[in-house]
């Protein structure tokens, strides 16, 4: 589904990422670990065409990502808050994005209904806009968005920082369950390794850019990760 | 998909944090932009008799086509400093399935819109459909009027394309520079006639079709230009600014001298020099220093004896421009990081002290680089003395003390010109004392001894001022403390 070939980027003189071939298979829940500067929210930017390749290219389905634009209909994705639009309130972006996708008030509808318990009311129908939210219920808003459309692939970057205990299993059970029902391909990059051993089929460790661990077992998993970091 | 985007670009001015926190800063600069644009109006409507009468030119129409040359060279500058670059909320768009092309044929058309765009108009409009419609005809009035206003469009687009292109490097601002010295080199020194050598083109609007529809082309042209590279820029590292933070790595070494308070006024600095908003105060502090220039060496404004009244206000500005640009905003500065120096002891009176150091530093330098206007006149000299240690002793607080009424958050990295986030009523009213000021202590003296009587009083009431600095900043530093919470809660923008 997704083929990234002979990927550079560079920034002046720092190498951010060097991967030379990596496939990401359809409906496979894809893990992204890695320290701090590691490269792992370069390499989602770059799948998504918002930050230019020094050299390589992702192909999505065949599609170069950076000649095509017609991927972005399939490709969901939420990786900070400038993705948000931050003077409107949660429903107003909704509505908006229900226009950018057109879908009809019952789709909007239904799917929002699917967030009610992850929301927790805290976020539609209130008067506020999003600027003034707290950080959790903005990557509320954001995964919520990064799902609109029926994407086949959806892209969250630390989708579990900042928010509570509960939303954070809640949302466990929320990617398992759609990727069963609607067979999205999720790709997760977190610092939570419990969260991501759990519901990843196949975690790929970065550092300094460079793949260094490609897991698919999951038994395997927790122990080479926690190996990894402890040392 | 079109109207959504309008949509969403009304709501977003609507709601930005400046315009609903001070609507009526909001409706005054709507007011004074729409009393600007009337006077421009009012300027073109008499634009025949000004040149007739006014200059003594005959043939009206022949002084027009050869002065708009000068016209578009002075567009250039001017849109140069206010044209704003309408890239910053593509990052909110650019991973929805809405095609880049479309987001930036939307933001270039958007641009579009501004009173820029209508000053041409306003200028030259009523006189193509009075004058030239009467001695030319109706066509030529309006082939004229379209040359014009595309040739001034063209410069919109073209300008978008070049601040994106050389932004804060050095060779747009030689560019810039260049057409400065363009202009003024053939005006002054006589070498060439620009005027004369741009007149055939609008001239020749006047009889044919062909220069109108030639600038409709390059108005397109740069329309594509700047599409193109907008399209092709369209990535979230080019919207990021690369900031050369090099050379400004340095400190004031002298102000550690003063304790906290010193590391503080470094920190003010480096805070100062890193920021955009900032920065283009400290040009503007540059560009004042000339200001001089327009009043002293002119003969209007010469008098048998003394001098005028009106120099104490230029001399205040000059040795004050940063003290009353900076110092309006006075805590806003520090909004993103006000809490920090909350946490710290003797945070508050450090950082205010800090600020009057870092005053009294960049006011001495104007100062000092003022020096040399004594070449107009030794008069000039003791005007700026008397005006700077005026401005050290008394206006320094004025302008402090006002600036604590209501301070306000503010964004610094976005361009400091026109943009008035963080004022608020205060500072706006905060103009009267700092004019009225000088001339409450100058005008008695003046008056009833004479002229440098008058500087003299100006003069020892800013020694005083300066002798009794602690007691008068005292009072800042207790005001900032007694409303730390107030103010530290509006930062955070909980209201």
């Amino acid at each position: 589904m997704i083929k990234i070939e002979r990927l550079k980027k560079v920034y002046k003189e720092v190498k951010a990422l060097d991967i030379e071939f990596l496939e990401i298979y359809k409906t496979q829940c894809f893990g992204l670990v890695g320290n701090n500067g590691a490269g792992k929210t370069t390499l989602f930017r770059i799948l998504l065409d918002l930050v230019r390749t020094t050299e390589g290219r992702v192909l999505l389905e065949g599609e170069d990502v950076s000649k095509t634009e017609n991927w972005k209909t399939r490709v969901g994705a939420y990786l900070d808050e400038h993705m948000l639009l931050s003077f409107l309130t949660p429903d107003e972006y909704f509505e908006c994005l229900r226009i950018i996708y057109n879908l009809s008030q019952q789709d909007l509808f239904q799917h929002l209904e699917k967030f009610r318990d992850f929301f927790n009311d805290e976020i539609l129908g209130k008067r506020k806009y999003i600027r003034d939210l707290s950080k959790g219920n903005l990557k509320k808003i954001g995964i919520a968005a990064a799902l609109f459309g029926h994407p086949e692939i959806v892209l969250l970057d630390e989708p579990f920082e900042n928010l509570d205990p509960s939303s954070q299993n809640r949302l466990k059970r929320f990617i398992l369950q759609e990727k069963q029902n609607h067979n999205i391909t999720f790709l997760i990059s977190s610092h939570d390794l419990a969260h991501v051993t759990d519901i990843c089929d196949r975690i790929v460790l970065l550092e300094k850019g460079k793949i260094i661990k490609d897991l698919v077992e999951k038994d395997r998993m927790v122990l080479e990760l926690n190996e990894y970091f402890e040392s | 998909m079109v109207l959504q985007f309008i949509k969403l670009e009304i709501l977003k001015s609507i709601r930005s944090t400046s315009f609903a926190r001070s609507l009526l800063v909001g409706v005054f600069l709507v007011f004074l932009g729409l009393l600007l644009m009337a006077y421009l109006l009012l300027l073109g409507l008499y634009l025949k008799p000004i040149v007739a009468e006014g200059l003594g030119q005959e043939d009206a129409v022949y002084f027009i086509n050869s002065s708009l040359i000068f016209f578009f060279l002075l567009e250039i500058i001017y849109r140069y400093f206010i044209q704003k670059l309408p890239v910053l909320d593509l990052e909110s768009f650019l991973h929805l399935p809405i095609s880049k092309s479309r987001i930036i044929h939307f933001l270039l058309i958007r641009s579009f819109i501004s009173p820029l765009t209508l000053i041409p108009f306003l200028l030259f409009g009523p006189f193509a459909f009075t004058e030239i419609a009467e001695i030319y005809g109706k066509t030529a009035a309006v082939a004229w009027i379209l040359a014009v206003l595309f040739t001034s469009w063209s410069m919109h687009y073209g300008m978008l394309w070049f601040k994106q292109r050389f932004e804060d490097s050095l060779l747009g601002v030689f560019i810039i520079f260049l057409f400065f010295l363009l202009g003024a080199g053939s005006t002054y020194f006589g070498l060439y006639d620009l005027g004369s050598i741009f007149e055939p083109v609008f001239s020749f609007a006047l009889e044919n079709a062909m220069p109108p529809i030639f600038l409709l082309a390059v108005l397109i042209c740069t329309y594509f230009l700047c599409f193109a590279y907008y399209r092709q820029n369209a990535y979230l590292e080019d919207l990021a600014e690369e900031e050369n933070i090099r050379f400004v790595n340095k400190s004031f070494g002298f102000f550690s001298r003063f304790g906290l308070a010193g590391e503080f006024a470094n920190l003010e600095w480096k805070l100062i020099i890193r920021h955009k908003k900032s920065r283009t105060f400290l040009m503007l502090c540059g560009f004042f220093l000339l200001y001089g220039l327009i009043f002293y060496a002119n003969p209007g404004f010469q008098k048998a004896y003394g001098f005028s009244y009106l120099f104490i206000f230029v001399g205040s500005f000059i040795t004050g421009i940063f003290m009353f640009q900076y110092g309006q905003l006075f805590l806003s500065w520090n909004s993103d990081s006000f809490d920090f120096f909350l946490s710290k002891k003797d945070g508050l009176e450090s950082l205010v002290k800090g600020k009057y150091l870092l005053f009294m530093a960049i006011s001495c330098v104007c100062f000092l680089l003022s020096v040399p206007y004594a070449y107009f006149g030794w008069e000039f000299l003791l005007i700026h003395l008397s005006t700077f240690l005026f401005n050290m002793g008394v206006t320094m607080h004025l302008v402090v003390y006002m600036a604590l009424w209501k301070p306000k958050p503010m964004n610094l990295n976005k361009g400091g010109m026109f943009n008035y986030e963080g004022l608020g009523l205060a500072q706006f009213l905060m103009v009267i004392p700092m004019m009225t000021a000088p001339y409450a202590v100058f005008l008695p003296f003046a008056y009833f001894i004479n002229d440098y009587a008058g500087l003299l009083a100006l003069g020892i009431t800013g020694l005083i001022g300066i002798f009794a600095f602690r007691l008068l900043s005292r009072y800042a530093i207790r005001t900032v403390r007694l409303k730390r919470f107030e103010i530290s809660s509006a930062f955070r923008k909980e209201s």
